[in-house]
């Protein structure tokens, strides 16, 4: 007896969302097993990691905060993913996102207006637009793999900040921290729900899901993106041209990276710490291949690594789980549902082996 | 005498399709026997349970008298079953004798391979140098090399599967010695083809099939073309009705020194290409594959643009420097060869292939918004009148059959009512009734005063729809003929063009 797998008419609906769910309880199911077997209470920390968060209202207001970046990036990614262009770079962008609005705030501080904040959200975005188009035109222009120049981007960025916080922009009154100054009020974000950490980007990152979902599915933009990824020869004779999408999906998903930068550095930071770049923008890549590059999966599955994000630092205080298991176990959830996705376009089948020539 | 292979009561179900139903046939030792059948009918099927890549849920096969249950294509091979599958599997860029090596099942040693394929070529006639790069080769001698690897193990039986859709009447002719020879010598044939006229000047035997059951086993001489084709659709077949008194128009679309330039490695591009067409005509393009229809149709389609905006006009108006969404707005629509991928995107729904190319024509955005509705409506239209076998307009490209994505793909351009049409191959892998109703779905839009391009490999198609021929060779255009004035021979020439001679200068007998 052995098994085949045999290709399907029509890609299977039912996998297509099955297989995300699938990929998070193999992930809890095999983490449980790997930590059971180094020594830790490997399902006190599947538990931990996956339903703490979820059980205990304190984390919530964590979980909105932590999932509202993800999925402002993870829509952008999954856009420009579509048209298989593949931006690897967001993290970058988010930091020069972060960067450009932090420079507003400093160079604003001290005053008062209503124009400040929106401001700083425009420079966020044009920053990480910027950046995204170095990639975009080296592609477009000399062929240059976008894979290897936005993730390179991404050190240079980081460096970046180091340099300002340490001396241009480094708060005076600082004590020598390499930090800059707290925003003044007026470049904060606000929080909606007094007495939390709710800020107004996570209603905006759910907003941002719901355009993109609106974008991709009705206007030619969406069809555009869908097309070129889905067959780059009938995208030309459909008359797509391939550098203006490769254009177009890279200031996208780089202009939400930064939109999600600068809403990070005003609301939960306030100022612009080394700290910064936490990872956000390589999580994204998750969760918009979680979400199905479906910008209303990508809210499910970044509220998901949300959890992962906060249940880690649950197990860490509970179960002294290390941090990087939080890597781990997001890790193996993209893991999964790759190796998972075979199962949308071929079915398992069960054949009886049949025996070899029988004639002399 | 046993037969070589006997078929009795093979029957395979896939999901939903019975794609052969209780099918039986016999072919004799040093029979050329036909496997007649419209697209889907159930032939690759059959024919990949005999070669061992599928097995039957029912029935037995015979081999000389014995039962026998052919697990793999390996097990096939070893029986004595040479297959020549109508896409080669040949690396470009490695040499004939290079691509022999590496399909061999045995270990043989290099210059016993050579000395072995040497033989093979003399005996047949195979002419080609073992040395030559696979890239410089035409489709006919690619055949050959495909040929010589079935015959280095001596098949007892040889499948072909449609051989002759790639090749010039003159290779045609030259297929056909060797398979006459091989017949005399005790190899049977099993040849797949639906080219009528062929099957009965090669056949002995036809077994025809149609949706997965056996029709008919004939005598393809005593029949004629026509009968054996109504047994393969089931029907009477439909002649192209042309209506009387037609007059051609003035030049409709003019293309005047159109040249490309060479992208890929292995790309022809055109090179100082002119023609007019009229409006009315039906403009026959002709050539082996190859050899620049498919840069060509990107030059006219605006998938290449050119740098002379006089290059192409229509209706006097320049189009050259336009790409497809301009050329399209202002009438001219093309469709190119390959289906899959580029004339439709198979895990697209039918609706969002309309929207493809009829987004702009046909209103199906407003304001960069999609209009879904009319999307719908115009796919269900297209379905509808060209009589596309798909759930509605919501099934995936991908689920449809060739033939059936290929109607959906020519309803779709048609009905938008284009003044220009430019098509590669239309017919491509189409069944002959999809094929008669293209035909006349072209033959009604010339009618109704549109110029019409068919960028064909089928010489036959071509000389029954088209009122002017033209012959594409090495990325150049023949001057255009009417099509009653000239021969098949001529033609075959033109196509032949330049490889004729350079095959006679560089072949190297053993």
């Amino acid at each position: 007896m052995q098994f085949r797998l045999e290709k399907r008419r029509e890609p299977s609906r039912f996998m297509l969302y099955a297989t995300p769910v699938a990929a998070v309880l193999l992930t809890m199911l095999l983490g449980g097993i790997i930590f059971s077997l180094i020594g830790y209470n490997g399902f006190g920390a599947v538990r931990e990691i996956f339903l703490t968060p979820l059980t205990n209202p304190y984390k919530w207001q964590d979980l909105g905060v932590k999932a509202a970046p993800l999925i402002i990036i993870g829509v952008g990614l999954s856009i420009a993913y579509r048209a298989n262009v593949w931006n690897i770079g967001a993290e970058g962008q988010y930091i020069i996102g972060g960067l450009a609005g932090t420079g507003v705030a400093l160079a604003t501080w001290g005053m008062t207006g209503w124009w400040i904040l929106p401001l700083m959200v425009l420079a966020g975005m044009a920053g990480g637009m910027a950046y995204a188009s170095i990639p975009a035109l080296l592609k477009t222009r000399l062929n240059v793999n976008e894979i290897l120049t936005s993730l390179m981007l991404t050190y240079a960025s980081v460096q970046l900040i180091y340099y300002l916080i340490r001396a241009p922009w480094k708060d005076p009154m600082g004590m020598g921290f390499p930090q800059t100054r707290l925003f003044s009020e007026a470049a904060r974000l606000p929080t909606i729900i007094p007495g939390t950490i709710v800020h107004l980007g996570v209603p905006m990152a759910v907003l941002v899901g719901f355009i993109a979902w609106f974008v991709m599915t009705r206007t030619v933009f969406g069809y555009r993106m869908r097309v070129v990824g889905a067959a780059p020869s009938a995208a030309r004779y459909g008359g797509f041209s391939e550098n203006k999408t490769i254009w177009l999906a890279m200031l996208v998903s780089g202009g939400l990276a930064g939109l999600a930068g600068v809403l990070e550095v005003a609301g939960p930071f306030q100022r612009m710490v080394p700290g910064f770049p936490t990872n956000y923008g390589f999580t994204a890549i998750i969760v918009a291949f979680l979400g199905r590059l479906n910008p209303l999966g990508v809210i499910v599955a970044g509220v998901v690594l949300a959890i992962t994000f906060v249940g880690g630092e649950v197990a860490q205080t509970t179960i002294g789980l290390p941090n990087a298991a939080t890597g781990i176990f997001q890790a193996m959830m993209l893991f999964f549902l790759l190796a998972a996705d075979i199962l949308i376009k071929y079915r398992v089948r069960r054949v009886t082996h049949q025996a070899s020539v029988e004639t002399a | 005498m046993p037969y070589r292979l006997e078929l009795t009561g093979i029957t395979k179900r896939f999901p939903g399709v019975l794609a052969n139903d209780n099918v039986s046939f016999a072919v004799k030792p040093g029979e050329i026997h036909a496997l007649l059948g419209e697209n889907g009918a159930g032939k690759s099927t059959l024919v990949k349970m005999i070669y061992g890549i599928m097995q039957p849920d029912a029935g037995e096969i015979r081999w000389d008298g014995q039962v026998v249950n052919i697990a793999n294509p390996k097990d096939a091979r070893r029986l004595g079953v040479g297959m020549v599958f109508q896409h080669f599997s040949l690396f470009e860029a490695l040499t004939v004798f290079e691509n022999i090596a590496l399909g061999m099942d045995a270990k043989i040693p290099p210059r016993e391979l050579e000395a072995r394929i040497r033989a093979v070529m003399t005996k047949y006639g195979l002419l080609l140098d073992p040395h030559r790069t696979v890239a410089t080769l035409s489709v006919g001698e690619r055949q050959r090399i495909e040929i010589v690897r079935a015959l280095l193990l001596d098949p007892k039986l040889l499948i072909m599967d449609e051989p002759t859709s790639v090749l010039t009447p003159q290779e045609v002719e030259a297929l056909f010695v060797v398979l006459r020879l091989l017949a005399q010598q005790g190899c049977s044939i099993l040849y797949i083809s639906h080219k009528l006229h062929e099957i009965k000047a090669l056949c002995d035997t036809a077994t025809i099939l149609r949706a997965g059951k056996l029709v008919d086993t004939c005598d393809p001489r005593e029949e004629t073309s026509r009968s054996m084709a109504e047994k393969m659709i089931g029907a009477g077949l439909r002649d192209i009705v042309r209506s009387e008194g037609r007059t051609m128009g003035l030049p409709k679309l003019v293309v005047s020194r159109l040249s490309t330039h060479k992208t890929g490695h292995f790309d022809v591009p055109v090179n100082d290409v002119s023609f007019s067409v009229r409006a009315g005509e039906i403009f026959g393009i002709a050539g082996v594959a190859g050899n620049g229809q498919n840069a060509l149709l990107d030059a006219l389609s605006g998938e290449i643009v050119s740098d002379d905006k006089d290059a192409v006009t229509l209706d006097g108006n320049p189009l050259g420097l336009l790409g497809t969404t301009k050329r399209r707005k202002r009438g001219l629509c093309a469709v190119p060869e390959e289906r899959n991928g580029h004339a439709a995107v198979g895990d697209f729904t039918l609706s969002d292939n309309s929207v493809l190319t009829a987004r702009d024509r046909l209103g199906m955005v407003i304001m960069g918004l999609l209009n879904s509705g009319a999307a719908k409506t115009y796919t269900g239209r297209v379905i509808a009148d060209f009589a596309v076998k798909a759930l509605g307009p919501a099934s995936t490209a991908g689920s449809l059959s060739g033939g059936n994505l290929q109607k959906f793909i020519m309803g779709r351009e048609i009905l938008q009512k284009p003044s220009v049409l430019v098509v590669s191959q239309p017919t491509w892998g189409v069944d002959a009734g999809a094929a008669a109703a293209i035909h006349q779905a072209l033959v009604d839009l010339a009618a109704a005063g549109s110029a019409i391009v068919v960028i064909s490999q089928d010489l036959d198609e071509l000389l029954a729809l088209s009122d002017t021929l033209a012959v594409i060779n090495m990325g150049q255009l023949s001057a255009s003929r009417a099509v009653g004035d000239v021969s098949v021979e001529e033609i075959g020439l033109l196509m032949g063009g330049v490889h004729q001679s350079v095959e006679a200068s560089d072949a190297v007998p053993a």
